[in-house]
């Protein structure tokens, strides 16, 4: 048994396509530790669901040396292991927020944690002890569908890039040994090459030691608020969907013809047709593909790998 | 022992409903107590369970599918939430004004506004005065143990009652648990064939749920009183049955949880309750006399029991999970009951209620302190002057009236 009182280790991964892959990943780190003894949950983000297609989700794991006192949250407190099945939600989603001092983050990528950190640079790693990057391989355009929210999907459990994923946490955190992992998912072997391939780039001393999870907080008093509220008409601040996006459309100004089919098509309205040169509304803009799959005129927008970009991606 | 696994309260009751081995199933969907649905149209599909699957076109004729199904003799599963519950409302006195002892299980969801998922009790507490068997269970292994227990409950023939199981939306709809699973014999041993005295059945007609003249209408709604009556004595010999045969023991309407020497009671139903227990063995650690009431039926409402579990009480503390606006002292249903049910006792502990977890918000240990706290100012005042305190909204300074 590795942990001491409750840790709590939370997934991000993309809406439907991930949502497989992330639930075996805290099915099977929960899985291993309660063969170690361990009380353990799994559980997905009930606000997150139902989920949609590339959506930043989350799912969760708590591992206990004693029995949960509260087994009914909705989202983890301070989590000490945050895992990233797309690396691109490193950059656009606030990731690490809330962690445990000490905690760790795994991401699947084939970066190296030192290109991680390039977008990590306006983000408080005061609280982070590590990053470490799995080539887990998955991919959020070719994921196992898998979504049945509320039941229970164990079938298959660790066969894709769940395996590796889970392994590099083992590996970094010590929270299952890895033979527990090993005996609970379908393929050890994907389990095994994620504990051998993990690359870590420790920011302080090397070693995971989380210190003691803040003490719960004392409630805000809170009032009444209205039914009725004004409608935001114009942009909605609630309601930021930049982040979906890992793909960023491109305009070729030189080759652009200005025909507006990209700007009818958009599904979002985030293309402004402006005769001094197409512009597109990044914090809405959700990498859907629309734009470049229906405009007529070859080359004229592409799809890059947001990633590509430093910057760019306002945080909810 | 049963094979134990990890199951959400929905796919839970799912496995309940095929170890029911039921005859005909309609669903609809609505968050949160959907995957319910999901995993029989599966079973069914790959031939584990025999049903009939009816997909209806709304709650109402969820409702309306399985009454004529269970007039025909059909044991029956259906199921809903939220605003699909009211929906369906208008059919709900009918199943129990003919005697059908429909299942419908409710997994709790909020009623529109605020529209969120979360869960509190409100809209099943809707349904509480329509003639039908309703409780709460607290995990996924009682959510399956209650389908079971229901059943066999509604269809005594002493009762002949439909009945609304409820688990709290996400809390017990969606978390899975460990959950243990029946052997092989062990539910047949306990829940017999359904086999009405009257079904539809052109050989053998009967009219069931007559229209008929005013001055006869209190003679047959006596009827669905004096059933649930009935239940009151049926059910601790059905729930003793269940313990028997399962072996997970229940009390059959009031869980006493360290009540038994407690000067302060909290008294609530669900999942909350198990976080109120949480906090009472921390605060048992600490010296104090606390103990959690938990309510396993609202319908028959256990008012002896209840009173016999927390009088000797200096102060009762109500997990109100549910709104009925503009009642008593502006609370909800559970306070209601629970104010009735001490009423004639000759010595009766302060009651005070904490509207908690509505709209699904969570009830942290903190905010068991925090009720705590207010309990043991009200001990020492003769008439505190705020009885109804909202968990996040009311400060808790209390004073003599």
């Amino acid at each position: 048994m590795a942990t001491k009182g409750l840790t709590e280790i939370t997934v991000w991964y993309r809406g439907i396509t991930e949502g497989k892959i992330s639930r075996d990943i805290v099915n099977s780190l929960a899985k291993a530790a309660e063969k170690e003894g361990c009380y353990t949950q799994a559980f997905d983000n009930y606000g997150d669901l139902p989920d949609r297609v590339y959506v930043p989700c989350r799912s969760y794991a708590r591992i206990s040396d004693s029995p949960i006192a509260e087994p009914y949250l909705y989202e983890n407190d301070h989590p000490a292991i945050v895992a990233v099945v797309e690396p691109t939600m490193v950059k656009g989603v606030p990731v690490i927020k809330g962690i445990r001092p000490g905690a760790v983050l795994v991401v699947n990528t084939d970066k190296t944690p030192e290109e991680l950190l390039q977008h990590l640079q306006d983000t408080d790693l005061s609280d982070l002890a590590a990053i470490a990057t799995i080539r887990a391989g998955g991919g959020v355009l070719e994921g196992a569908l898998s979504g049945i929210e509320g039941a229970t999907d164990v079938s298959g459990m660790g066969s894709g890039a769940a395996g590796p994923i889970a392994g590099a946490i083992a590996k970094i955190s010590g929270i299952v040994e890895l033979g527990s992992l090993e005996a609970v998912v379908i393929d050890p072997s994907g389990v095994r090459r994620g504990y051998e391939q993990v690359k870590v780039h420790w920011l302080g001393a090397a070693g995971y030691n989380p210190g003691p999870a803040p003490h719960q907080e004392e409630r805000a008093l809170g009032e009444e608020v209205p039914a009725i509220i004004p409608s935001p008409v114009g942009e909605n601040d609630g309601m930021i969907t930049g982040n979906w996006r890992f793909l960023r459309p491109v305009i070729n100004q030189e080759k652009c013809t200005q025909c507006r089919v990209c700007d009818i098509y958009c599904p979002d309205a985030c293309i402004t047709a402006d005769p001094a040169g197409f512009k597109i509304n990044l914090k809405y803009c959700k990498g859907c593909g629309i734009c470049w799959t229906e405009c007529p005129v070859k080359g004229a927008i592409a799809p890059v790998p947001e990633l590509d970009f430093v910057g760019g991606v306002v945080r909810f | 022992m049963g094979k134990k696994m990890k199951l959400s309260g929905t796919a839970a009751v799912a496995q309940a409903v095929k170890a029911a081995d039921v005859d005909v199933i309609c669903s609809y969907p609505i968050r949160p107590y959907t995957a319910t649905m999901i995993e029989l149209a599966r079973m069914v599909a790959t031939g584990e369970l025999d049903a009939e699957f009816v997909h209806g076109e709304g709650e109402h004729a969820q409702l309306s599918v399985v009454l004529g199904a269970s007039a025909a003799g059909a044991r029956v599963f259906t199921g809903t939430s939220g605003v699909g519950f009211t929906y369906a409302m208008e059919v709900y006195s009918p199943i129990s004004g003919e005697f059908h002892p429909v299942q419908c299980m409710v997994g709790n969801r909020t009623l529109d506004p605020p529209g969120d998922f979360g869960s509190e009790h409100t809209e099943a507490m809707t349904g509480r005065d329509q003639g039908w068997i309703m409780g709460w269970a607290e995990s996924s292994q009682e959510a399956f143990d209650n389908t079971l227990m229901y059943y066999r409950i509604g269809e005594d023939p002493r009762v002949m009652l439909p009945q609304f199981p409820c688990q709290d939306g996400y809390f017990i709809t969606h978390i899975p648990d460990l959950v243990e699973l029946p052997e092989a014999g062990q539910v047949e041993s306990f829940l017999p064939p359904f086999n009405p005295k009257f079904s539809l059945d052109p050989a053998r007609p009967v009219i069931m749920g007559p229209q008929c003249r005013a001055d006869q209408g209190a003679a047959i709604e006596l009827g669905r009183t004096n059933a649930m009556k009935r239940a009151r004595s049926v059910i601790p010999e059905i729930v003793r049955d269940f313990s028997l045969k399962f072996g997970r023991q229940y009390d059959p309407f009031v869980e006493k949880y360290k009540t038994e020497d407690a000067d302060f009671i909290f008294v609530g139903q669900g999942a909350h309750a198990r976080t109120a227990k949480s906090f009472v063995d921390a605060a048992r650690a600490a010296g104090q006399k606390v103990g959690v009431a938990r309510l396993r039926f609202m319908r028959p409402f256990p008012n002896d029991d209840l009173a016999q579990a927390v009088g000797h009480a200096k102060v009762v503390g109500i997990m109100e999970n549910s709104n009925s606006f503009g009642s008593v002292l502006d609370s909800g249903p559970v306070t209601i009951e629970t104010r009735a049910a001490l009423y004639d006792l000759d010595k009766r502990p302060k009651v005070l209620t904490f509207m908690e977890g509505l709209g699904g918000e969570v009830v942290r240990l903190n905010d068991f302190a925090w009720m705590y706290k207010i309990m043991k100012e009200a001990a020492g005042l003769r008439n505190p002057n705020q009885k109804v305190f909202w968990v996040g909204f009311d400060t808790g300074a209390i004073q003599e009236a």
